[in-house]
């Protein structure tokens, strides 16, 4: 599920064979080099054999010497390995961006094996918040990033608790995506397909995206959601009411509309894509 | 305060008009509808085209009855019971002490897709029985269906003949024992060649993609994707509460789509299932209401090898 999205990209990366994500962390910073960002390699070791390995890597020899690419631990990153404080890392990495941009690169790419830091239930959920606001973060920021997760240690599930809230992922079978998108769009996109089988995990990610109404409203665009079924719409009018505010539904198809008719939803408003 | 037969009833007063000629169609309705206005009642007529000009021609100059659109009223049985429902509550709020209506089945519901409007004629003994409503439905004896004539004497409660009697029907029986029954569920012919998609145990995202991947053919995109939902729906009850093995498959005619989901289990336990939204929390019946409002056709069956639910989207079956 992977998606053109050049201005917002961020994107989630769950592999099961480590030299296979070293590949395709690369080829994501080269492009970053290539567009005159500044690029990290976040890495859950020790920095430097990883530098020592893309010395000798095209296109990265000359940037890792001028400091346009840098490797970095976790624990340089993201200050530690325990539970990270998602309003924090935003801060950090918007500091970060904004020094970039300062020294002269169009913008910050990170690419970041994540997987220490996502281990436990707890480490999950601040986690999975962080996603969401870095998302919004996006929005007026030059930042991007590939953020990694071992799938052999962490387990389908878990990894999929984090990739719903990116714009983008490699996971196939997972149907649904949330995730902040330019304010004129909506407070989030609400993208893919939600039926039972991904039911919990939509209503723990809507829990962690922790939306807040503008002017009484939760807009969702919902252009590119091609499926919802009634349990999911109940669940969003509950979530509204809850905020006190209506959930729009906005450039949704038809059926979503018919769908919210049928069962009279107070909270819900459907706007019918033209 | 009731008027008419109705008078000291409470609740539904659901009577049949069984006529063999226009006359005696004319004979039952007019002094019910005029008696109705008289009494500055709520006076609905939501026949069809033909038998509601005769009416409309019978009553005398200036009768404040209201003439409902019988094809929109009576386009499928369960959105039928919602827009009644919501109907009758709104009256009573408005202080209504009695209702009445004349309606009919359309002539297309009389043929292949009849076991659907015959649940229909029971639920709603129990569906209306909230509310004062003295209804009538019109069957014309001269082309509709033995059969069809059989389940209309098992699901209304009385007659109302030309002569002006209420006579109750010998063969009624509770809707709670009328929806139990096993219906028969011939084949629609588009069944006789082997469908194009025939899955076992699929999760409902993948039974979405076979009907997409199988294409809308003539359907319109609006019937498609409501097809899409009630096939999301069925096959999500069949894993979820029928039992293994699950069987999802589709057969695509010139002008509709047929889809079937089986499990070994024996079906919902709510015999007012599809047609009434879930009660006390039936396990998937918000789902089958929602199935029978988003197809054009939906009947079940139960035997010995478990529980089938056949989805009609496009031109059902004798339309």
């Amino acid at each position: 599920m992977l998606t053109d999205q050049p201005r917002y990209r961020h994107l989630c990366w769950a592999y099961d064979d480590p030299a296979g994500f070293m590949t395709h962390a690369v080829e994501f910073l080269r492009a970053g080099l290539a567009a005159g960002e500044r690029v990290w390699f976040v890495v859950s070791g020790p920095a430097e054999p990883v530098r020592d390995q893309l010395l000798g890597t095209r296109d990265f020899a000359d940037a890792l010497l001028s400091g346009a690419a840098q490797v970095r631990s976790l624990d340089g990153a993201y200050g530690s390995t325990a539970t990270i404080d998602p309003a924090s890392q935003v801060t950090a990495y918007r500091s970060a961006t904004q020094e970039a941009v300062a020294d002269g690169y169009t913008g910050l790419r990170v690419a970041a094996d994540a997987t220490e830091l996502v281990r436990t239930p707890a480490q999950r959920d601040a986690f999975a918040r962080y996603e969401q606001r870095v998302n919004e973060m996006m929005r007026t920021e030059a930042f991007r990033a590939m953020c990694a997760y071992d799938r052999s240690r962490l387990g389908e599930p878990a990894v999929a608790e984090l990739a719903c809230l990116h714009p983008e992922h490699n996971l196939g079978q997972l149907l649904f995506r949330l995730y902040a998108v330019p304010l004129r769009q909506g407070q989030t996109a609400l993208a893919g397909e939600l039926d039972p089988s991904n039911h919990d995990l939509f209503r723990t990610a809507l829990d962690r995206a922790d939306l807040r109404p503008v002017e009484d409203e939760l807009v969702l665009d919902a252009h590119g959601l091609r499926f919802l079924d009634h349990r999911a719409l109940i669940h969003l009018s509950e979530y509204a009411r809850d905020r006190h505010a209506t959930v729009v539904l906005r450039a949704a198809r038809p059926g979503v509309a018919r769908l919210a008719a049928l069962l009279d939803l107070p909270d819900v408003r459907v706007e019918v894509a033209r | 305060m009731r008027t008419g037969a109705a008078a000291g009833r409470t609740g539904y007063f659901h009577e049949a008009v069984c006529y063999g000629s226009d006359e005696e169609l004319l004979a039952v309705v007019v002094p019910f509808l005029v008696g109705g206005v008289e009494a500055n009642e709520p006076t609905f007529v939501a026949l069809g085209e033909r038998t509601g000009n005769l009416v409309r021609a019978a009553l005398p100059a200036d009768t404040k009855v209201e003439f409902l659109s019988g094809g929109d009223v009576y386009g499928r049985p369960t959105a039928a019971i919602r827009m009644y429902r919501q109907l009758l509550a709104d009256l009573v709020a408005d202080g209504a002490t009695q209702i009445r209506i004349i309606g009919e089945v359309p002539s297309l519901g009389l043929g292949p897709t009849w076991d659907w409007w015959a649940r229909y004629e029971s639920a709603i003994n129990r569906a209306y029985d909230d509310w004062p409503l003295w209804s009538m439905c019109a069957y014309d004896t001269r082309t509709t269906a033995p059969g069809v004539l059989a389940d209309v004497a098992a699901t209304h409660p009385c007659f109302a003949t030309a002569d002006g009697r209420h006579v109750p029907s010998g063969d009624y029986v509770a809707p709670e024992t009328f929806l139990r029954q096993v219906r028969p569920m011939p084949p629609d012919p588009i069944q006789a060649a082997p469908p194009l998609v025939d899955l076992l145990g699929p999760t409902a995202a993948q039974a979405r993609a076979a009907v997409h991947q199988v294409g809308q053919g003539g359907l319109p995109d609006d019937e498609f994707d409501d097809f899409v939902v009630a096939v999301s729906e069925t096959v999500t009850n069949g894993l979820r509460h029928g039992r293994p093995p699950v069987r999802f498959r589709v057969w695509v005619g010139a002008d509709r789509i047929v889809a079937t989901v089986s499990d070994a289990g024996s079906g919902p336990q709510d015999p007012y299932a599809g047609l009434l939204p879930s009660a006390n929390g039936t396990p998937g019946g918000l789902g089958l209401w929602i199935t029978h409002q988003s197809c054009n056709h939906v009947t079940y069956h139960r035997d010995a090898e478990g529980f089938t639910l056949r989805l009609t989207a496009g031109r059902p079956l004798g339309a």
